[in-house]
């Protein structure tokens, strides 16, 4: 296997509102033989609060040079962590000038572009690759499944590792664990309305009504999905969305970790399924 | 009727001084942006291609107060649909910055709480390096209210539900109460005092 | 030795063809195992291309190499060696006509897998489904069609292809209208940025929006949704200030032009330099020459081009090739014939061919073979063959060997295959004449239904035998050919085609009506391009004045045409002079002219070409307002990228500088879009106005549809892009040299409506056009065709002899009375009377006694129209080919 160590970036709601996507995620790897070393130290990417590029590019630069000094490359859960660790990468790597600005405000910012960030998406599907995962593969999903990739997946396309419209890789992830698609291919990007969860609350909530209704209609037993803001929507949220548009929805919304562990033959608990919101045991009965 | 000797020629490079605004002017109003956008759906009014063109023009106090500034999911749809890399989540990100610098020098008033809810969340990264959920919440629901008290009450509305359901899952325990901070503390404040708005 | 052509397409064709029939081997390499590249796969243009694919397939100096790859070249301009496919080729010359590819990286928003969003290109293929079906159906569920609509630039002025593909605003066009023509119910939307079409392709987009009730709506369309069975469309309602949405039964996606995926290859292959684009690096004085002396380009490997633009390139690459290699081959028609003597034994073959399905999907052949074997003197009755080669076959071997000696032929229009056909009868020994034509595919098969069909193909077979039994040899007269060229008007355009037939040989007169040549271009400082426009002149004047071939009349217009191709009469009268002169082929390029649109006073306003003068000193304005498309005339080709490179040069004088432009649409095709580009990211304003813009008092107003809302400009400079009109002189010309003119300008011979593939001859055989004389064109394109001008030029002058046609009138002097109808009917003044010693008719008896009498003689000018014949009182006059009996015949038999 080509992948055997990496550093890992929980991101900032790993031991909170998506513990259970930390917990999957580094139960998966270890599954998978991939030793993960937390980045030390880490901080925040800058979420999509911080809008100004070139301070995202000095909080990451920072996050980088501790894995650079490691020699490993990073991987982390969350779709806003990836974009922004990837695109200061990207940056820093392409303008020697940025470097050195960079490097200005503090040594421990000297980061020299010599590893790459990675969503564990594109590390288990394009790293490890579906030919070894298959051979690890123990138990079957008999689920219909809505993937959803939400924004930084596939998009800007210089970060993005799949298709901008019509993404595939967690597709293929889920056909291999047995899933079946269901027509979804037009929500699969579109935003989940968290960025105005705060200040709009009523455009979020009817963004993401649209997602959960549409994998509805499709009779999916799930949404798989692998961002935590995302999850934040359509799991944490979808109490209050029902509340607000008087719906019942009563859609699971697992973490593609999830999933994957599931089909690796980890325990339920030991991935957190008993931590999403809605609730999940519907599904583990399916998983033969 | 636009006047356009009445207008500010500047503003374009205003613009494209600002981090994220440098491609502006390689926009030709092809709508892919607006016609792309999730949020138009919700929002009628709101039209990326018309801001790019008022900015092209110089119409700075239109732009700059207009409150569908404040909606864009930074979805990234346009920037990668865009086919003259106007970048314009990034675009719209600087005519953010600029605007609200214009609305702390109190020459604009801007309706959306969404400012003070960004700077807020840059408040906790530079104090503890990472998100501190409460500590965001405790900065932006009396900002956004206008008192603590008000504030304070409207946290209580969002969060009772919510706060109660994370609870049970174990997801708001103490872990969650307390700042988690970074050890090197020194150097995220030094990021935001060179790199953080003034 | 020969030259070399890589590439078989429409660029390939044409400039294969060209060499071939004036006398050069030549060895056209395609990849594929057929000719044709991408326009075999373009439903109208197939049908244009094919005979010109036939023409080459039987063509005695063309080695057609097909299913073939240029793998190596060694050597230098006049003794190249080529290794295809491992066959060994020597070439004084090579032509690159590698053609495009199109745009398949997609963007899945389009659609997301829909099978009802199709590109153009699989349109093109259900256009010509719908015509054997009568309908138009949708790929999902094989309903009709009712609602279509058509995106433009996808895959074009974008990040992944920076440049305007030039072809697709104008191919888009013609699918509408044939679409329109076909279904006049359906639905049409067509979504666009700019509108980038010129003379007559704006003229069809007017009538497409105005007469077939088309819309036009400007918004980037990003993505099309399936929904309940139809697909949304949301498009900016810019009126209204909204958004809105269509929605549709099919999705048209006009799909971009990206260079031949071969081109690479080839470029490495032969050292030819490509830009970075990926298209072949050519300059805008020498289009189709590379960096590698004798290895010269052609078409789309140069850029993006319609299909006009392209064949021009290929004749002027063939005369560019030509001129360095050996005439080695005798030229195709200039042989001694000689023709079997047709007794009074009829023996009549009738070849009926399904036209590769086209006819035999709705006619049953093997029916009408049935009936038309049970006609009088039919002695053979071929209902087996699919293709033109096939049909061409046995048509010879039936004359060689079964000795027929009056064949009717069944299938594909005379108007595109009679040439061919006609030559075919020839050289299998039997006068061209005793050939009958029958047009089943378009006169029935593409018109009638199955049923229907049969019938009908019976009906016209039955009569094309009628007719045939009574077809007549007729002598064909030859005529010397004058291997002399006019050139009229001594701009860039005039003095390169002169240059051109002078390289190739022949003598040339450039008849040029000012003082001194250089035409139009004088008025200009800079080219868009960088090169100062009075150096490009010097240049052309300095090599005219050296070539001794050439003859340059200056103040001088020429009177008097009279002649036909190969052999033309005129006066020249001028200055002191007035002379007749001799020529083969005559080459009209009188330019065109810049006129300052009114409405618009002051010191301050000047036109765009002034303000280019002005840029090559001060220019003190803040201030400026550029007004584009205002006046009376046509939109000049550069008249866009002129605007935006002054702009891009004021604005590099001076950064400070406002510059406001009002356009409608801006044109800047091709690779000049990044000049657009540029201009933009420089700082320069684009307004877009619907209602001309208004110039008052010191204020600029016009209404900005983008922004909707009025926009006010204090200019201290108003710069006028000025609209073209032709030179005045083109009517007397178009009378004189017999070709129409269209809004002025100098019209094409056309194939088929709306479709071009010789875009420099004209319906008056030998006499071509080019330049701006046909329509204002950038610099590389007046080059380029006038290069094309003379190459066509040249192949009428490398034959020895012409024929005069066979079609043309004669007079029974016995019989006629001397009215002299017509005389006055004749169109082309062809018919005079005279006195003439005849024998007198006594009482319906010819007697041995001769008088003077008036009759009417046919001169040498007949076209062979037949209306002298039909207005004859006493039936004296009589059009050959067209004789009363013949058509009686064909009558008899109908009935």
């Amino acid at each position: 296997m080509s992948v055997t160590k990496l550093a890992y970036y929980p991101g900032c709601p790993s031991d909170a509102t998506a513990m259970e996507q930390d917990m999957s995620t580094k139960a998966v790897f270890e599954k998978l033989g991939v030793e993960l070393v937390e980045v030390e130290d880490w901080n925040c990417c800058g979420a999509a609060e911080v809008e100004d590029p070139e301070l995202v590019y000095a909080l990451n630069a920072r996050n980088l040079a501790i894995a650079e000094k490691e020699g490993l490359d990073i991987v982390t859960p969350c779709s806003i962590c990836y974009y922004n660790l990837e695109r200061s990468n990207q940056a820093l790597k392409a303008d020697e000038g940025l470097r050195a600005k960079v490097k200005g405000i503090d040594s421990s910012l000297d980061y020299n572009g010599k590893i790459k960030a990675k969503h564990v998406l594109d590390v288990f599907v394009n790293d490890i690759g579906l030919e070894e995962l298959s051979s690890k593969i123990s138990k079957k999903l008999n689920l219909k499944i809505a993937p959803y990739y939400g924004c930084y997946i596939s998009r800007p396309p210089e970060t993005g590792f799949d298709d901008p419209d019509d993404p595939d890789t967690m597709d293929k992830l889920i056909e291999l664990m047995g899933g079946e698609i269901v027509p979804f291919s037009q929500m699969k990007t579109l935003c989940c309305g968290g960025p105005l969860m705060m200040t709009r609350s009523d455009i979020a909530f009817d963004m993401a009504m649209k997602i959960l209704d549409t994998a509805k209609s499709a009779g999916a037993d799930c949404i798989a999905l692998a961002c935590p803001l995302c999850g934040m929507m359509l799991d944490g949220k979808q109490a209050d969305i029902e509340k607000a548009l008087h719906v019942e929805i009563d859609m699971p919304v697992v973490y593609i970790t999830q999933l994957l562990g599931l089909a690796l033959g980890i325990d339920a608990n030991e991935l957190g399924l008993n931590k999403n919101v809605v609730d999940t045991k519907d599904i583990l009965g399916k998983v033969v | 009727m636009i006047k356009t000797w009445e207008l500010d020629p500047n503003f374009k490079e205003e613009i494209m001084n600002e981090r994220g605004g440098e491609h502006l002017t390689a926009c030709f109003q092809c709508s892919t942006c607006t016609l792309g956008c999730p949020i138009i759906d919700y929002v009628p009014t709101y039209n990326p291609r018309k801001i790019i063109q008022m900015s092209l023009l110089g119409m700075r106090k239109e732009v700059l107060s207009n409150p569908d500034l404040w909606v864009c999911l930074i979805c990234q749809t346009c920037t990668a649909r865009c086919p003259q890399d106007v970048r314009i989540s990034d675009l719209l990100g600087a005519i953010r910055r600029i605007a609200d610098k214009e609305a702390e020098a109190g020459k604009i008033k801007i309706e959306s709480s969404r400012p003070i809810f960004d700077k807020a969340f840059q408040h906790q990264l530079a104090k503890y390096g990472r998100l501190y959920d409460m500590g965001l919440a405790k900065e932006y629901y009396p900002k956004r209210e206008g008192s603590f008290f008000k504030g304070m009450m409207a946290m209580m509305n969002d969060y009772k539900d919510f706060g109660m359901r994370m609870f049970k899952k174990g997801k708001m325990g103490p872990k969650a109460m307390f700042p988690e901070k970074v050890k090197d503390l020194a150097v995220m404040k030094k990021i935001f005092e060179e790199m953080g708005e003034k | 030795m020969g030259i070399a052509v890589i590439g078989g397409g429409a660029a390939g064709i044409t400039a294969a063809l060209d060499l071939a029939n004036s006398g050069y081997k030549v060895y056209l390499v395609e990849k594929n195992a057929e000719l044709g590249g991408k326009m075999a796969e373009l439903a109208e243009c197939k049908v244009g291309l094919s005979p010109k694919i036939v023409e080459i397939e039987n063509h005695p100096n063309i080695e057609l190499m097909l299913s073939s790859e240029l793998e190596s070249l060694s050597g230098s301009a006049g003794n190249f060696t080529l290794k295809v496919s491992g066959t060994k080729v020597e070439a004084e010359s090579v032509i690159l006509a590698p053609g495009y590819d199109v745009f398949d990286n997609i963007a899945k928003s389009y659609g997301f897998g829909s099978p009802d969003v199709v590109t153009s290109l699989d349109f093109e293929g259900m256009l010509r489904a719908s015509t054997a079906s009568g309908e138009l159906l949708r790929p999902s569920d094989n309903k009709p069609v009712k609602k279509i609509g058509f995106i433009k630039c996808v895959g074009s002025r974008c990040q992944e292809n920076e440049i305007c593909s030039t072809a697709c605003c104008a191919y888009t066009a013609k699918e509408v209208w044939v679409l329109k023509e076909r279904f006049p119910k359906m639905d049409v939307s067509v979504f666009y940025m700019d509108i980038r079409v010129f003379g007559k392709d704006e003229e069809l987009v007017a009538e497409l929006k105005d007469k077939y009730g088309v819309k036009y709506i400007r918004s980037r369309v990003p993505e099309v949704i399936p929904e309940r069975g139809s697909l949304k469309v949301k498009y900016e309602d810019l009126k209204k200030g909204a958004i809105a949405n269509l929605d549709f039964d099919l999705i048209v996606l006009a799909v971009g032009l990206l260079p031949s995926k071969t081109l690479g290859r080839l470029s490495e292959i032969t050292g030819v330099k490509t830009d970075e684009y990926g298209y072949v690096e050519t300059s805008i004085t020498s289009p189709l020459e590379t960096n590698v002396p004798g290895v010269f380009a052609c078409g789309t490997a140069t850029a993006p081009m319609k299909v006009r633009e392209s064949v021009a390139q290929a004749s002027g690459a063939a005369l560019k090739a030509a001129i360095l290699a050996q005439r080695t081959e005798p030229i195709p028609g200039q042989e001694e014939r000689k023709y079997i003597e047709v007794g009074d034994e009829q023996k009549i073959g009738v070849f009926i061919c399904g036209c590769e399905g086209e006819v035999s999907d709705s006619v049953d052949i093997p029916a009408v073979v049935e009936q038309v074997k049970q006609l009088r003197d039919v002695v053979l009755v071929n209902g087996d063959t699919n293709t033109t080669k096939e049909v061409l076959e046995a048509i010879e071997s039936g004359i060689v060997d079964q000795g027929l000696n009056k064949i009717v032929f069944a299938g594909y229009t005379p108007r595109e295959y009679e040439t061919i056909f006609r030559d075919s009868v020839a050289k299998a020994g039997l006068n061209p004449y005793l050939l009958e034509f029958v047009n089943l595919r378009e006169q029935c098969a593409w018109v009638h239904d199955k049923a229907e069909a049969t019938v009908v193909a019976g009906d016209m077979l039955r009569m094309a035998v009628g007719r045939a039994r009574y077809l007549e040899a007729i002598q064909i007269e030859q005529y010397p050919v004058i291997p002399k060229a006019l050139v009229i008007g001594g701009g860039v355009s005039g003095m390169n085609a002169a240059l051109g037939i002078a390289d190739a040989g022949y003598d040339v007169y450039i008849v040029e009506k000012e003082s001194e040549l250089g035409g139009g271009l004088r008025e200009t400082g800079e080219l868009q391009s960088g090169e100062k426009a009075s150096d490009i002149l010097k240049d052309l004047a300095d090599k005219v004045a050296k070539n001794k071939q050439i003859t340059v009349y200056k103040n001088a217009k020429e009177e008097n045409v009279s002649g036909r191709a190969g052999s033309f009469k005129a006066n020249i009268v001028g200055d002191g002079v007035n002379e007749e002169l001799e020529f083969g082929a005559c080459v009209i390029a009188t330019g065109a002219k810049e006129v300052a649109p009114e409405g618009y006073s002051g010191n301050d306003v000047i036109t765009q070409a002034e303000f280019g003068k002005m840029l090559g000193g001060t220019v003190s304005a803040n201030t400026i307002a550029m007004i584009q498309d205002v006046g009376v005339g046509v939109d000049a080709k550069y008249s866009s990228i002129e605007l935006v490179a002054n702009a891009l040069k004021a604005k590099e004088k001076n950064h400070n500088v406002n510059i406001f432009v009002l356009y409608k649409d801006i044109k800047t095709y091709g690779k000049w879009e990044v000049l657009y580009k540029e201009a933009r990211e420089k700082g320069v304003i684009f307004l877009r106005y619907e209602t001309a813009p208004k110039y008052e008092g010191g204020i600029v107003s016009a209404f900005d549809v983008i922004l909707n809302d009025d926009v006010q400009i204090k200019p201290d400079l108003v710069v006028l892009s000025t609209p073209t009109v032709p030179a005045e002189d083109n009517e007397r010309l178009s009378k004189m040299f017999k070709v129409p003119l269209k809004k002025g300008f100098f019209m094409e011979a056309q194939e088929r409506p709306k479709m071009v593939l010789t875009p420099v001859d004209t319906v008056n055989e030998g006499v071509f056009i080019c330049g701006s004389a046909v329509y204002p064109a950038m610099i590389d394109e007046c080059m380029a065709m006038s290069t094309a001008a003379a190459s066509r030029a040249c192949v009428l002058l490398a034959k020895n002899f012409m024929e005069t046609p066979a079609v043309s009138s004669v007079v029974d002097e016995l019989i006629c009375v001397g009215c002299g109808v017509c005389v006055d009917v004749c169109p082309v003044e062809a018919i005079e009377l005279t006195e003439e010693l005849v024998p007198v008719v006594t009482f319906g008896v010819a007697t041995v006694v001769s008088a003077m009498k008036k009759v009417a003689k046919v001169g040498d000018g007949c076209i062979g129209c037949g209306s002298c014949a039909s207005y004859c009182p006493s039936s004296a006059m009589s059009l050959k080919h067209f004789r009363d009996r013949q058509l009686y015949a064909q009558l008899d038999y109908a009935l």
